[in-house]
């Protein structure tokens, strides 16, 4: 393989960065409840009852703005912040945030996650603000009175699927790139053209009014952030602001100040959901340049303004309350930012920024951003090299996406050949393209692996320990059958969820549209149509299958077992799942020994690909209200533990209750082969078909991917998967608390690979003595 | 004619047995007999079932298919005087606890295996590699493989104690990209007396490996006080000297061989020693070191 690098010193920040890394790390997480205060205050007193909707949106947004609680903390380098605490997570009450007071008393002492919540606003909370919102909020104007009770029961026990979107849309790339290009002062000439060009649409007026109203309040927020660091005496932090947002930026520092501004305020409008940064490494880099021609900038003060802006981005946290933290634990905002790729030639397009980011990444670990790296057959070594080194540190960034396939994938949906190279990732793993996507990428997670149940139990959830006759199990002879029958099913049960799916977005669109996020999104201004109504150029959504492997893995079970074998019945099979294999061991030993998905065996990785494909054409017959189409995405967030808990068990073994497989990952320890064998099981899918994106884990312990050879061979493991088609892998490097798990919880960890002296083994393969001994060698690495 | 062979295991991903990203082969049947074999489980060429007994449920389901009346209700669950290994109760254990360890494959179904990895192979310049046991007992089926995976541009590495025919050999050995070649212990006597084979034809295959130009590469497994002895590493290291090689990679001895014993209800012996420690390990490399003998695994 080639030859090592001069061993690199991770990058530290400076005594300046650590110091305000402290600080955040010190602010108790807190519910922010300015925003639903002033909103409410707004909507209650000074709403003009026949103003529309775009206007009240932009004006609610103003008057929470004007009156936001702002302070400049020691040691910043950039200014402003979510909410009026330091670390803190709003309250949108006019979209899902009044469902989520269900915890406000529960919030503090809550184990997972709790939120401090300031005395007195509770109550207030719940005296002024609840209240109000109770017949007005989005999801509460969506629907009729009977759809209501149905589509709360539905969200509340969440065994089908969970509607992101009925928090906002969210989930899409401002057009940071245009905005740097322009300042607040060309965005309002943008739109002082649009207007004064005429023929506008229906609202257009409106929506165009809107958008200088939220201008003005971007510049007035600014302003007070001035005025308050000339107040104590932060002459470097006005002088920032004398010239952003009005002005294009002229240095590092005035391009994060500036895009920060509007990552907050985009985040206080719509949701702090995905939210994402794009391709960072692209778009500063003309100012970068200029700078360092000039000689203003070196590349330590850089990491130092890049560091700063990460600790920024981590003060983001959303506020879910604890049911909705079993489907989306960990405190996600996703805000992904991308680096690498190739350019507009097919060029690789890494520069002397991406080196700075990933030094960043590798020596300054922080909450946020998610880091996503884009690598191509067109990347040069030294990039790929320098990702997978910094991948090999731990801590699972950055992610490794697949230009090569995601590419082609997203022109399979229609998005223009010469424009695809600038595609960037959103929230989690979704890729979109840069500057003019409005993708509505997380607009629901949808339980495919409960298919089986439901059609079991015969189009309900299964009665546990009932066995009974199921004679709509009896004409189903053969696997096309059984997948045919499944693809009806899951056809009909999406187009239930789509129902809902179109009132929120609607709801969302009539009465809450977000002007200020559409003026970073291509099309908007030029149609003079704001972004929740179709603006964007592209207006795709994605909806998330969350079961692949334990789908799969249950039906090469029915397979071999009841149609090649004849050893048993389907309508036992499904009894047993119901008895949750209870006097059911030979069924379940039988079960357990058939090969799972995840050991390149090629029935059952037929078979998951024949699961995926059929929620693909489910998925892409339908188009959301925007007139964009919809696309299948593979990942879970942790949906998979939240489903997985309302499930009876399966065919393949799972019982009742456990968790489902992450994304496209196999089943947590049924991957007995290797990385090898079950990354070859996931490249065996048609990613091309997957173009709302997939998340694969995997799992290393420390020593594996240790020195050159490890990185060498992590790297050609990468680059095998990607060759056969993989589009994008996050590879978590283990700690030794992992293996202590493993040591306590075999089961579930019959794949974890650790490296002994000289050679890898299973780890559950290991005595006690000698699990213990890695332990202790790993820990005292980790010191 | 299909020749066969046994095959007792095959990992994949392996990192440590030549470059890159490895499939290992591990071949069933072996010439010596050492006291701290890492895979007694490989010695007899036959095959033999195996018993997981953690894993049993108790079910007897082997009892009802087996021909030959072997499966017993107490202790080790074959009685292997009885059994021929037909494979039966396997294929009837749903818990998985009986294994046929060593099932025969054609050089045909052995390369579909080994097929499975080849764009790992590409990106990381690895391959496969066949150990054992002492895989040269398998020429036939070993030397139709070797020329499969030469003909796909397949890299191959071939693990031997050294114990094989040169004549039946030197066809075969010319077309592998690399060869590790084990030396454990010099003296002939105790060669003989503890491994159970001559030391005398490995010290000419050696030798004429090297005369021939082949890529052979030499391995010592550090055993206390069997290979590690200052008398055994002198003369592993003049050995060296005389052939003109400058360097050797050295195997750490574990113990955990000796678990797999009672999953075959062998009757191997059991050395009893802890893991070969770190520091250990570091004063034989410095010894060879010392002797100008650089050591060529990290």
């Amino acid at each position: 393989m080639s030859s090592e690098p001069a061993t690199v010193i991770p990058w530290k920040p400076s005594a300046r960065i650590q110091r305000l890394y402290e600080d955040h790390s010190r602010a108790t997480p807190s519910i922010g409840a300015e925003r639903a205060l002033h909103y409410t205050e707004f909507y209650k007193r000074l709403a003009s009852p026949d103003a529309s909707p775009l206007l009240l949106n932009a004006q609610s947004l103003a008057h929470h703005l004007d009156h936001r609680s702002i302070r400049i903390h020691d040691d910043e380098l950039i200014v402003g912040s979510h909410t009026e605490h330091r670390v803190g997570a709003i309250c949108h009450v006019e979209k899902a945030g009044s469902a989520m007071l269900e915890d406000v008393f529960h919030f503090e002492t809550r184990e997972v996650n709790p939120l401090a919540v300031a005395k007195g606003v509770k109550w207030k909370l719940l005296r002024e603000v609840a209240p109000y919102w109770l017949g007005r909020s989005l999801p509460m104007r969506a629907f009729s009175l009977r759809k209501k009770v149905e589509y709360a029961a539905e969200q509340l026990t969440a065994a089908h699927f969970v509607i992101n979107e009925v928090a906002g849309v969210a989930h899409f790339l401002p057009d940071y790139g245009g905005l740097v290009e322009l300042g607040t002062n060309g965005l309002r000439e943008k739109v002082e053209a649009r207007l004064a060009a005429g023929e506008l649409p229906e609202d257009g007026r409106d929506f165009l009014a809107a958008c200088l109203l939220c201008i003005d309040a971007v510049e007035r927020f600014s302003d007070r952030y001035r005025d308050e660091a000339r107040r104590i005496g932060r002459d470097d932090i006005a002088e920032v602001l004398e010239w952003v947002p009005r002005n294009p930026p002229r240095s590092l520092r005035e391009a994060l100040q500036l895009i920060w501004f509007f990552q907050l305020i985009i985040q206080i409008e719509s949701i702090d959901q995905g939210i994402s940064l794009g391709r960072m490494d692209q778009y500063l880099y003309p100012i970068y340049l200029e700078q360092k021609r000039r000689g203003e900038v070196d590349d330590d003060e850089a990491r130092e303004l890049f560091a700063a802006f990460c600790i920024k981005l981590s003060e983001v946290i959303p506020m879910f309350s604890a049911r909705a933290t079993e489907y989306f634990a960990g405190l996600p905002s996703g805000q992904a930012l991308t680096i690498g790729g190739i350019d507009e030639a097919g060029r690789c397009a890494s520069n002397e920024l991406t080196g700075l980011l990933l030094d960043v990444m590798e020596g300054f670990k922080t909450r946020q951003p998610n880091w996503h790296a884009r690598i191509s057959k067109a990347s040069v070594p030294d990039y790929l090299r320098r990702v997978v080194s910094v991948v090999a540190g731990g801590g699972g960034s950055p992610a490794l996406y697949n230009d090569d396939v995601i590419m082609p994938a997203m022109v399979e949906r229609h998005v223009a050949k010469e424009k695809v190279w600038n595609y960037a990732t959103v929230g989690c793993v979704e890729p979109a393209l840069s500057r003019e996507s409005f993708t509505s990428s997380d607009a629901a997670i949808f339980n495919l692996a409960i298919a089986l149940e439901w059609l079991f139990a015969g189009e309900k959830r299964m009665a546990q320990g009932k066995t009974c006759r199921r004679p709509w199990l009896s004409d189903l002879t053969s696997m096309d059958q059984l997948i045919d029958r499944l693809e009806a099913q899951t056809r009909g049960r999406l187009l239930h969820m789509k129902g809902s799916l179109d009132a929120i977005e609607q709801s969302g669109a009539k009465y809450f549209p977000t002007p200020l996020s559409s003026l970073t999104i291509g099309g908007c201004i030029e149609n003079a149509t704001d972004s929740t109504r179709g603006g964007a150029w592209y207006n795709a959504s994605g909806i998330q299958a969350v079961g692949i492997a334990d789908l799969a893995n249950s039906l090469a079970v029915v397979d071999e077992l009841v149609f090649e074998r004849e050893l048993c019945s389907l309508e036992e099979i499904a009894n047993a799942c119901a008895a949750n294999f209870e006097g059911e061991d030979l069924l379940l030993a039988r079960a357990r020994k058939i090969a799972a998905f995840g050991n390149d065996d090629a029935r059952v990785d037929a078979l998951a690909n024949r699961v995926a494909l059929l929620f693909d054409r489910c998925v892409s017959s339908l188009t959301n209200t925007r007139g964009g189409e919809y696309m299948p995405g593979f990942y879970s967030m942790t949906c998979h533990q939240g489903f997985g808990r309302k499930m009876a068990a399966m065919p393949s073994g799972r019982l009742a209750g456990a968790p489902l497989a992450d994304g496209l990952a196999p089943v947590d320890g049924s991957d007995l082969l290797g990385p090898t064998a079950s990354l070859n099981s996931v490249a065996r899918l048609d990613h091309t078909r997957f173009a709302n994106g997939i998340n694969l884990n995997i799992k290393f312990d420390a020593a594996t991917v240790e020195g050159a050879e490890g990185r060498a061979a992590l790297e050609a493991l990468v680059r095998g998967y990607f060759a056969q088609g993989g589009m994008q892998v996050q590879i978590n490097v283990l700690d030794p608390d992992v293996l202590e798990e493993a040591m306590r919880d075999p089961d579930s960890h019959r794949n974890l690979l650790v490296r002994i002296s000289g050679y890898c083994a299973y780890f559950v393969d290991l005595t006690p003595a000698m699990q213990r001994e890695l332990i202790d060698r790993t820990r005292q690495r980790a010191r | 004619m299909t020749v066969s062979a046994p095959v007792f295991d095959i990992q994949r991903f392996t990192l440590h047995d030549g470059p890159g990203i490895r499939t290992l082969v591990f071949l069933k049947g072996c010439a010596l007999h050492c006291p701290w074999c890492q895979n007694p489980e490989s010695q007899d060429h036959r095959p033999v079932i195996a018993f997981y007994r953690e894993r049993c449920v108790e079910r007897f389901d082997c009892r009802g298919v087996c021909p030959e009346d072997a499966i017993r209700s107490e202790g080790f669950r074959v009685d292997q005087g009885k059994c021929t290994v037909c494979g039966l109760c396997v294929e009837a254990c749903a818990s998985g606890a009986l294994r046929l360890v060593g099932e025969a494959h054609t050089p045909e179904e052995l390369m579909e295996k080994v097929r499975a990895d080849l764009p790992y192979y590409e990106s990381s310049g690895g391959g496969v590699t066949f150990t054992g046991g002492e895989p040269t007992l398998h020429p036939h089926f070993l030397g139709r493989v070797i020329e499969m995976c030469a003909a796909e541009s397949i890299h191959t590495n071939l693990e031997t104690a050294g114990v094989f025919s040169l004549e039946k050999w030197a066809e075969i050995l010319e077309k592998l990209d690399l060869i590790y070649f084990d030396l454990k212990i010099m003296d002939a006597e105790q060669h003989e007396r503890e491994l159970g084979a001559s030391f005398d034809t490995i010290q000419k295959n050696a030798t004429a490996l090297v005369e021939l130009g082949l890529p052979v590469e030499f391995r010592m497994p550090v055993i206390p006080d069997y290979t590690d002895t200052q008398d055994n590493i002198e003369r592993v290291a003049a050995f060296l000297r005389k052939l003109g090689q400058t360097g050797i990679h050295l195997l750490a001895y574990h113990n955990m061989g000796e678990a797999k014993i009672d999953i075959i209800s062998g009757a191997q012996p059991r050395l009893g020693r802890a893991r070969l420690s770190d520091e250990r390990l570091a004063e034989v490399r410095d010894e060879f070191r010392r002797r100008g003998i650089e050591i060529l695994n990290p």
